[in-house]
């Protein structure tokens, strides 16, 4: 009896120490931050969008753009719609409060061809959302996706490894490496065996359009990328910024982002992930596009970095 | 009521039922690279989920370490196979599946007072909010043996927090015996 009275004393005393190993080094990090600076803003209501788009898509288009909010963009080329990472609820995953509307409502969106997954994040997929889109439409996912992804009944579904080609009725979708960090929970990241993040080159009518996901700066990858393809529009995140000393692996601030769209040799670039959701420990929602414009002016990039609205849309080629 | 030797067959004959019915739905899935047991989830296996356990006379903080030797799932596309062998995805278990899970619980009200459990449950996840990462129902039915002692339950409950916060109630309708249970889960 003794014998096992001691075993269950030390089996419990090993465990107290694994999960105090386990809480204390949390409680100091920036995670907890976070959740308490997303809790903080749980109960407010997002700002509103003034001016709503009633009619999202044209019956033909070169090229257009509509910045939805964080990394949520609908992109028109010639009659194809491609939505990218779509969210339109008002949390990401419970807890991150949203701060400004969507920038169009998703019964909007009546016609789409494809939709675009970067990766398996609250804010990237959101079943929420998933479930307001017509149906007739085929979902791109990374690589693992699958296993994250509920039925939402769809036209069809595709996982997409690195440097892999979805091709259908003349549109070209290729999954490119961008660097982040896997997992949907936190500690299921460990256990991953591959990369489950991706960015997409979408060609179509001689148009090519780079969707960065969100991604931390790798030259080798974007400098390959640019190598590749010859991309008219790049939308690269830049945000969240702070901690830098742990975002700087994993997210692109605005310097950063500025040399992936140098590296991709990309001829417009439109900034996307920031000013939308609590993110990081940023000061302001704004930090990010403040000091993308600064370094704008800068560098003299007014020509060829267009900073949209939240539910603005642009036509950039007629 | 069944008695017990006569439950536990019914449980096994189903139990196989659902592995032969449904196994050859895996064949059907589109092929794709898939996750599964690496070393590192292998390891954080042995990291046990904790639940406070209220029983008739007192309530017992536990430690549990669970696998899943077998899951299928309903809720996920034709990309992912329906039939799961111990490493399962939390929106593979909570946008709808019904599992069969082995446990070894280790329950003490006090240092000194501890004892081990035992238990093995055919269990169903019913999503109820957002495929089940927000709200989803539990039900089933299990078998635990504590301290020595065996009983049969039925079992219901709730899951939220993706899947990690359970509440849920298990009675057994042979030995009258009401469990409620609240449960932080790790998968």
């Amino acid at each position: 009896m003794n014998v096992k009275n001691h075993l269950l004393r030390f089996i419990l005393f090993s465990l107290t120490v694994l999960y105090c190993s386990m809480i204390i080094p949390g409680c100091s990090s920036f995670f907890i931050r976070f959740i308490t600076k997303s809790f903080e803003d749980l109960p407010s209501s997002p700002d509103t969008v003034a001016t709503k788009i009633a009619h999202p898509i044209f019956q033909n288009v070169g090229l257009s753009v509509l910045w939805v909010g964080h990394a949520t963009c609908i992109i028109q080329i010639g009659d194809k719609i491609f939505l990218t990472d779509p969210i339109f609820t008002e949390t990401a995953g419970m807890i991150s409060k949203r701060r400004i509307e969507a920038g169009i409502l998703p019964s909007s969106i009546d016609k789409l061809d494809y939709i675009l997954i970067s990766h398996i994040h609250f804010d990237h997929l959101s079943y929420g959302s998933l479930s307001m889109l017509p149906k007739s439409t085929v979902m791109l996912l990374p690589t693992g996706g699958a296993e994250y992804t509920p039925e939402f009944g769809f036209s069809d579904y595709k996982e997409m490894n690195p440097w892999k080609t979805f091709e259908s009725d003349g549109v070209r979708i290729t999954a490119v490496p961008v660097k982040h960090f896997n997992g949907r929970y936190g500690f299921d990241g460990v256990w991953s065996n591959y990369n489950t993040f991706t960015g997409y080159v979408i060609e179509y009518k001689g148009r090519t359009v780079f969707f960065a996901g969100d991604t931390g700066y790798d030259p080798e990858k974007f400098k390959e990328i640019g190598r590749k393809f010859a991309i008219d529009v790049a939308l690269i995140p830049i945000a969240p910024i702070e901690p830098h000393d742990f975002m700087k692996h994993v997210h692109a601030d605005p310097e950063e982002a500025l040399q992936i769209f140098e590296d991709v040799k990309a001829k417009i670039m439109i900034p996307i992930h920031h000013r939308t959701f609590v993110q990081g420990l940023d000061s302001s929602l704004t930090t990010a596009q403040n000091r993308l414009k600064q370094l704008i002016t800068e560098r003299h990039l007014e020509d060829r970095v267009l900073i949209l609205n939240i539910g603005e849309q642009r036509i950039l080629v007629p | 009521m069944l008695p017990k030797r006569k439950t536990w067959r019914t449980t096994s004959i189903l139990l196989v039922g659902i592995i032969l019915l449904v196994g050859w739905q895996n064949v059907n899935a589109q092929e794709q690279e898939h996750g599964g047991i690496s070393n590192s989830w292998l390891i954080m296996q042995a990291v046990p989920s904790v639940s406070w356990t209220s029983f008739p006379t007192r309530t017992h903080f536990s430690f549990e370490w669970e696998a899943t030797p077998v899951l299928y799932s309903w809720g996920m596309t034709k990309l992912d196979p329906p039939v799961h062998f111990f490493f399962v995805t939390q929106p593979e278990r909570f946008a709808g599946s019904i599992e069969f899970n082995v446990s070894t619980q280790l329950y003490t009200s006090q240092i000194g007072t501890s004892h081990w459990g035992f238990s093995g449950q055919l269990l169903a996840h019913l999503p109820l909010v957002e495929r089940g990462e927000y709200v989803g129902l539990n039900l089933g039915v299990a078998r635990y043996n504590i301290a020595g002692v065996s009983s049969n339950y039925i079992v219901g409950g709730f899951s939220t927090l993706f899947g990690f916060l359970h509440y849920n109630i298990k009675y057994s309708p042979v030995d009258k015996i009401w469990m409620h249970s609240i449960e932080f889960r790790f998968f």
